[in-house]
């Protein structure tokens, strides 16, 4: 025989609150999974560029002793390319136009791929002294600071969905002891602890909260999907280099899981309260 | 107190929302196994009397003591163990609409954990007892009046309880049901030393079964006759104490049937 739940939940009202629950899964997925594929995309955009640096030197007189270097720790340098005094004008082009002139104040420039970083902190202080060395990190800096403030910005906004959730779960427990007043005065009569009446309730939470993270995952997944997709879309940049690996799609299905669980406690908590308070 | 006082108020007095006081300076003892008729007019206070005993209302003053414990120094733990001594029987049923008649009656046996299979056989039990086995999957109301009166009473005897308290139980019923309901709770008090305190209007019932009568006028109580308890009464059962309690209990009441 089915053991029925102390308390009648109508069905408008479980509708109602699965929807919201669903609701404010469906955000806390979007928001984690929108963390995570920038995170990915900034950590990856990062390590492309770790072993990069390009080497200036202005003063001709030091072209010579920096080609030195270079070549003396040719084992520790995977790539090195001189950029020509065509591909420098080429990339100033739009801001500069000096025509023959331009050619005799260009630096002369090399794009080196060190083996490790540790050449490359090594390499870089021996050239420091004749010419200057800008790794492609710091160069592309404002894209990366303004990757981690896209984070920042996900996880105030899961952060905000998580609070919600609190309030709405808190909600259900306070509105389904207000509505059944009469249940809890019987469970009452019939030597029900608070304990139990508690546990009565987070099955009710955990019921709804099942289907409203199924159906929140299940909305969102595809959704992050898109996302992902439209950002390949785009090839080059930070943006191409978002993705969400397999351990961040665990986390995602993880998260309705987690936020069941943070119900389930906050129901017990918010009853104990609202019992030990009538 | 006595040794055997089960129930004890002591200059008691309730009200509801700090209004008129309801009961006013109530002091009793009740020993346990004892039957007590409840009675009074309309609105004097039975139902506080009983809520009061149940630990339902808090006293606005004086102090209340069950099975020789202040039950203003109960936490609400305490308090819900206490509830597995005792039942209530409310003239409204007090039954859970959504639930059904089996289920309604294994609630107290749920909430103390009692095994599922176990429940099964008492509810089952319990049912075929009142008379309503074939309306175990029904719910509450889906059935009469009466009925839904020996769900509730059902419910309150499923866990065989030290202290029955039951607030016009008979109400709803015709004559003939309520006669045997009222054996059912004799029945109660003297195989097993039941303490109840039975809510009543019915003069013609006080009249049939001479208990002693708790009568609430003007906001106090007075007693009218004297105690007695199974062991200065009469026994219907003669036999050694019985082991099934519902068993020995159903030879009394096998035809009850469905008011």
């Amino acid at each position: 025989m089915k053991r029925a739940t102390v308390f009648s939940l109508v069905r408008e009202q479980s509708v109602f609150m699965t929807v919201i629950m669903a609701l404010l899964n469906f955000l806390a997925v979007m928001s984690l999974g929108i963390a995570l594929m920038i995170g990915t995309g900034v950590v990856r955009w990062n390590a492309q560029w770790d072993l990069y640096a390009t080497v200036q030197v202005t003063n001709s007189a030091n072209e010579s002793k920096v080609q030195k270097i270079l070549n003396e720790n040719k084992s520790q340098i995977t790539e090195l390319r001189e950029i020509s005094d065509t591909e420098m004008v080429a990339l100033m082009r739009p801001w500069i136009s000096g025509g023959g002139q331009l050619k005799n104040y260009l630096p002369k420039m090399w794009e080196v791929k060190f083996k490790s970083e540790s050449d490359l902190t090594n390499i870089s202080k021996n050239i420091s002294q004749y010419g200057r060395v800008l790794t492609h990190a710091d160069a592309l800096s404002p894209s990366t600071s303004a990757g981690w403030q896209m984070i920042l910005i996900a996880t105030l906004i899961l952060a905000m969905t998580l609070g919600t959730i609190a309030a709405c779960v808190s909600y259900i427990a306070r509105n389904t002891a207000m509505l059944h007043k009469h249940e809890l005065e019987i469970l009452n009569q019939v030597g029900a602890t608070d304990s139990f009446i508690a546990h009565q309730m987070q099955i009710i939470v955990t019921k709804i909260c099942i289907a409203a993270g199924a159906i929140g995952f299940v909305a969102a997944a595809p959704v992050l999907m898109l996302v992902l997709s439209a950002a390949h879309a785009a090839r080059v940049g930070l943006i191409a280099t978002l993705a969400i690996n397999g351990f961040g799609w665990g986390c995602l299905a993880i998260t309705p899981v987690l936020i069941t669980v943070f119900a389930i406690w906050m129901t017990r908590r918010t009853t104990l309260k609202i019992l030990q308070n009538n | 107190m006595e040794e055997k006082t089960i129930i004890s108020f002591a200059n008691v007095a309730a009200a509801y929302d700090n209004a008129t006081e309801v009961l006013t300076d109530v002091s009793f003892n009740i020993s346990s196994g004892t039957f007590y008729f409840l009675s009074g007019a309309s609105g004097a206070g039975k139902t506080t009397l009983l809520r009061l005993i149940y630990m339902l209302h808090k006293p606005l003053r004086g102090q209340i003591k069950l099975f020789g414990k202040n039950t203003a120094e109960l936490s609400r733990d305490d308090i819900a163990n206490l509830h597995h001594k005792m039942a209530i029987v409310f003239q409204e049923y007090s039954l859970l609409s959504h639930m059904t008649v089996f289920d309604n009656v294994a609630l107290p046996l749920r909430v103390r954990g009692i095994e599922e299979a176990k429940v099964k056989k008492l509810v089952t039990k319990v049912l075929d007892w009142v008379g309503l086995g074939k309306y175990a999957d029904v719910k509450p109301m889906e059935l009469s009046g009466g009925q839904q009166q020996r769900v509730s009473v059902a419910r309150a005897i499923i866990i065989q309880p030290s202290i029955l308290l039951a607030d016009e139980p008979t109400g709803n019923l015709d004559d003939e049901n309520a006669s045997r309901l009222m054996e059912l709770f004799i029945q109660m008090n003297k195989l097993f030393g039941t303490t109840i305190i039975l809510a009543t209007h019915n003069k013609k019932l006080m009249e049939t079964y001479k208990f002693p009568i708790i009568n609430v006028e003007n906001h106090r109580l007075n007693f009218v006759g004297k105690a007695s308890t199974p062991a200065d009464s009469k026994k219907v059962w003669r036999g050694p104490a019985p082991k099934n309690y519902f068993s020995e209990l159903s030879k009394q009441f096998e035809d009850i049937g469905n008011a």
